[in-house]
């Protein structure tokens, strides 16, 4: 009989409450997602590549797994709450009927037994299938061939679900069982309205509402400025002014409601209702709140920051060189591939040739700086002037780049070539370590070709600033250099210069196949060659990771952030509506029709999630960029508006999914007031 | 003079029909305007079945319910929902204020929910609070109030949208003698003042005494009538022949006058 009970309840609850059981199903699917993280193509693609950073990145899965744990304890904790709450009135019955509390104990732990054993054996193919789905299209998103597929079913993985799973809901059981089993018939039998909270003098409320607004500014202002990036003890400040300044500004709320209550537009049907109902769900619940808020914070700042990263580095990723050889000339590269039949593979292969000043011995100060120095100078002070002259004055002992290999780079890229006469020369800088405000800067000096000196020869500097690639590594480059004609290269260098081979595939090579799957075979015939070089792969692989490694991570966090936050106010919602239905019956009973009732209850849902979300939102846009402050290179922050907007239409996105949320919480609170509608019979 | 409320041959079963309850089995009877009427009967006799009919929260079997000479099955949507607000006022045992609503907001709440702008009601409002003396409450919350204080709120919000007709459910239920009998009193003076007529279920006899007449219902169908003879008839004399009818109620229908 009592195995009866416990498979009827379990079954019941299931049917009874949908979200309990797919916030069951999440959890199932968010523990193997991360976990199975070692078994996805990219990853295994990556680490034959990059090993060390991917090394790296999966020794942080457990410790990522131990914060979804912690997570998804919330989640469950409050979807296990709400299920319980519902059935005091059953609980106190049984024990009326003389059930021992230990196996009322026993019972609802039974019960939870059944409804996890039926998440897991449901969530667990489904999460397979889902982290299949991801592996595929990030490996397509990527380009590498799907052919190399391979399933990424991880049995370790699906154990450590199961595991962390069980522990998870055993917890939260245990708390909750204990404290059901624990309570006094009489409270169980009857509905016992929370005491009133007392409430201070108004000017109380109005002063943490403007503490709150004054640390969330000084908290945003540091991240954004960037103080709080310099030391973790800043940064540790910044994180506590932010969250004080959010509980402080939902603490503060309850007065704004009592403004709309005395203000709004009194002749709305149930305006009052409405708003002392939101009014005392703030009085109540500000913390868990204030917590969503943050929490959908953090999913709309590591969305949003994501796909700008993401979509940052996959358009810088444009490249023109695939490889380059070193260690030797183009003539003896161009024998090596023919005798190897590799040389139909290569459209171009050019030679990048870079020296230093070799005419005199006091290398160290051949070049002449001041006069660039002088004019920038006299420019207006900034942040980027002078950083700029800082770099400058190291620069007095530039590498010498040839007029006639850069040019044929230019043209392998398709720009237009550079001109530069005897005595001339144009300023090279690598433009992935220089913002472009910089850049800018060093343009408007060049326009009025200053006149310096190298090595006591006057030196005119003319054009723009250059910065195309020199070679495929790109963890080579050059500060700064000089490029010279033909010529004066040969003479300023003394003929002591490194020769780099530059190669280019052809493009029926990479038509038939991604660029990626090209590379990894040529490099395999490559290596029979015994040449030295180094390909695009290499570097790909490094940009990869950080895209696939960021926004996987990023947008798993997101997505864990904000189902936590959608269900634990969503809960929240439905709890406060089933605590107080009596209010709702007895608007019935004074002739409160039922789509009165459902639009007053949609009204105060829409509060109820827009008061976080719209916190939220608001905050991430400060939020966002102060993580580009944090996290981006300067080349890359110079493109601060573009990844702005990018980020804007992420969060935008995320908006829709949060309006699907609230659509689903108004079904269910439009079913549970239809139950409503039936008169009950009270003694 | 035209009934206000007419009630004919009202029946209502709960279950399926082997072994449905009849809870209301073909009931009878007018309710004048102005008229104080009182429903005693045992519990499960029938009486808050046939105030929820009334109410139009539940839908009888077969029968008719005239209000005014309307019949209630020919409403439906939002006529139904403001007949449940206007012409009917409704006092519940456990007053049913909202606990999160001043004293005030609690009484305007039917007037927002049929949209009646609040500056119509802000007389009515002063007059009912000043009679029922609850204007020292009027900005408190219910938590904040007396048991009495709170049934007086109650019993504004019934009445600020003038209903003909207040249908009372064991108005005293949760009161003390003093305060359920100034209650008492208050109603019935609205009852004499306003005209409104008041239909209290009650297994209260003092309560009770208020009335002009009372019907006693068994098993679903009326089983006797009490009026009393005012003025000649005092309160006290009244209450008495309630209380023989009550001790008579108890020994079944078999001992009944």
């Amino acid at each position: 009989m009592f195995f009866k009970l416990i498979l009827r309840n379990s079954k019941r609850s299931r049917k009874e409450n949908g979200l309990f059981f797919s916030s069951l199903l999440v959890a199932v699917m968010a523990f193997y997602v991360i976990l199975s993280l070692p078994r996805q193509d990219v990853m295994v693609f990556l680490s034959q590549m990059e090993s060390d950073a991917v090394e790296k990145l999966l020794t942080l899965i457990p410790a990522f797994y131990g914060m979804t744990l912690f997570l998804l304890f919330f989640l469950i904790y409050y979807a296990s709450r709400f299920q319980l709450e519902r059935r005091r009135h059953e609980f106190g019955v049984y024990l009326m009927l003389g059930m021992r509390r230990s196996r009322l104990f026993v019972l609802l732990l039974a019960e939870d037994f059944g409804s996890s054993i039926l998440s897991l054996a449901l969530g667990l193919p489904f999460a397979v299938l889902l982290s299949e789905l991801i592996s595929l299209i990030t490996a397509r998103l990527v380009g590498i061939g799907i052919i190399e597929h391979q399933f990424s079913f991880s049995f370790r993985a699906m154990l450590w679900t199961a595991a962390g799973f069980f522990l998870v809901k055993c917890t939260a059981s245990l708390l909750l069982s204990g404290n059901i089993s624990r309570q006094e018939i009489g409270s169980l039998l009857t509905e016992i309205p929370e005491g009133a909270k007392r409430q201070m003098p108004s000017c109380v409320y109005v002063v943490s509402l403007l503490a709150g607004m004054l640390c969330l500014t000084a908290a945003y202002a540091m991240a954004i400025h960037g103080e709080s990036w310099t030391h973790i003890r800043f940064m540790g400040l910044t994180v506590v002014l932010g969250l004080l300044g959010t509980f402080f500004v939902f603490w503060g709320l309850r007065l704004l409601m009592g403004f709309f209550i005395r203000k709004g537009n009194h002749d709305r049907r149930l305006h009052t209702f409405d708003f002392r109902q939101i009014q005392e769900t703030l009085i109540r619940r500000f913390g868990t709140l204030a917590l969503c808020s943050l929490l959908i914070l953090a999913a709309l700042c590591c969305f949003g920051a994501g796909t700008a990263v993401f979509r940052y580095y996959e358009n810088a990723a444009s490249h023109v060189l695939d490889y380059t050889f070193t260690d030797t000339n183009a003539s003896d590269v161009r024998r090596t591939l023919a005798a190897y039949r590799l040389d139909t593979m290569f459209q171009d292969l050019f030679e990048m040739k870079t020296g230093r000043v070799r005419t005199t011995e006091d290398t160290e100060h051949a070049f002449d700086t001041e006069p660039l120095l002088a004019a920038l100078r006299s420019m207006d002070s900034s942040r980027d002037r002078d950083v700029l002259l800082n770099n400058l004055s190291y620069a007095s002992s530039p590498y010498l780049i040839p007029l006639s290999c850069y040019n044929r780079l230019l043209a392998a890229a398709g720009q237009s070539e550079l001109v530069l006469h005897p005595g001339e020369a144009a300023v090279y800088m690598n433009q992935e370590d220089t913002a472009q405000g910089r850049v800018q800067l060093l343009n408007r000096i060049l326009e009025t070709e200053p006149l310096t000196s190298l090595d006591g020869d006057a030196l005119r500097l003319t054009g723009k600033v250059q910065g195309a690639d020199l070679v495929t590594d790109r963890s080579i480059t050059l500060s700064f250099a000089l490029i010279l004609p033909d010529e004066d290269f040969v003479y300023y260098t003394q003929g002591e210069y490194d020769i780099f081979v530059n190669g280019i595939l052809n493009n029926h090579t990479t038509k038939h196949t991604s660029l990626l799957s090209a590379i990894s075979e040529i490099n395999e015939k490559l290596d029979e060659t015994g040449l030295s070089y180094e390909s695009y792969l290499q570097n790909m692989g490094r940009q990869l990771f950080f895209q696939t490694a960021s926004s996987y991570l990023t947008i798993y966090l997101a997505v864990i952030f904000l189902i936590i936050a959608n269900t634990v106010i969503g809960v929240q919602f439905l709890m406060s509506q089933q605590k107080t239905l009596r209010r709702y019956r007895t608007l019935v009973r004074i002739g409160a029709e039922y789509e009165v009732l459902c639009k007053s209850a949609r009204r105060q849902i829409h509060w109820y999630f827009g008061i976080p979300t719209v916190f939220a939102v608001f905050g991430s846009l400060f939020g966002v960029r102060a993580l580009f402050t944090g996290i981006l290179t300067s080349a890359a922050r110079s493109h601060l508006s573009e990844m702005m907007i990018v980020s804007a239409a992420m969060i935008s996105a995320l908006c829709m999914v949060e309006y699907l949320y609230i659509t689903a919480v108004k079904r269910s609170s439009d079913r549970c007031l239809l139950g409503l509608m039936i008169p009950k019979r009270e003694e | 003079m035209e009934p206000i409320l007419k009630i004919e041959s009202l029946k209502k079963y709960y279950g399926k029909t082997k072994g449905r309850t009849k809870a209301l089995n073909g009931i009878t009877f007018q309710v004048m305007p102005g008229e104080f009427l009182g429903i005693m009967g045992s519990s499960g006799s029938g009486k808050s079945t046939l105030l929820n009919c009334i109410a139009a929260v539940i839908r009888p079997d077969s029968g008719s319910i005239l209000i005014k000479g309307k019949s209630l099955s020919s409403l439906k949507g939002a006529a139904l929902s403001d007949y449940r607000g206007k012409e009917i006022g409704y006092l519940f045992q456990n007053f049913e204020l909202l606990d999160n609503l001043t004293g005030l907001e609690n009484i305007l709440l039917p007037m927002s929910l049929h949209k009646i702008p609040e500056k119509e009601g802000k007389k009515r409002l002063n007059q009912l609070a000043s009679y029922l003396e609850i204007q020292e409450v009027l900005h408190k919350f219910p938590a904040q109030m007396s048991g009495g204080q709170r049934q007086r709120v109650a019993a504004a919000r019934a009445l600020i949208l003038h209903p003909g007709i207040i249908l009372a459910d064991e108005p005293t239920g949760a009161l003390d003698s003093k305060n359920a009998k100034a209650l008492m009193e208050k109603l019935l003076g609205l009852n004499q003042e306003e005209h409104a007529a008041v239909l209290m279920v009650t297994h209260d006899s003092n309560a009770a005494s208020y009335c002009k007449r009372i019907l006693f219902i068994q098993d679903g169908v009326i089983f006797h009538e009490l009026r009393r003879n005012i003025p000649e008839e005092s309160r006290q004399d009244f209450y008495e022949r309630i209380l023989k009818v009550m001790a008579q109620l108890g020994g079944g229908s078999a001992n009944v006058l």
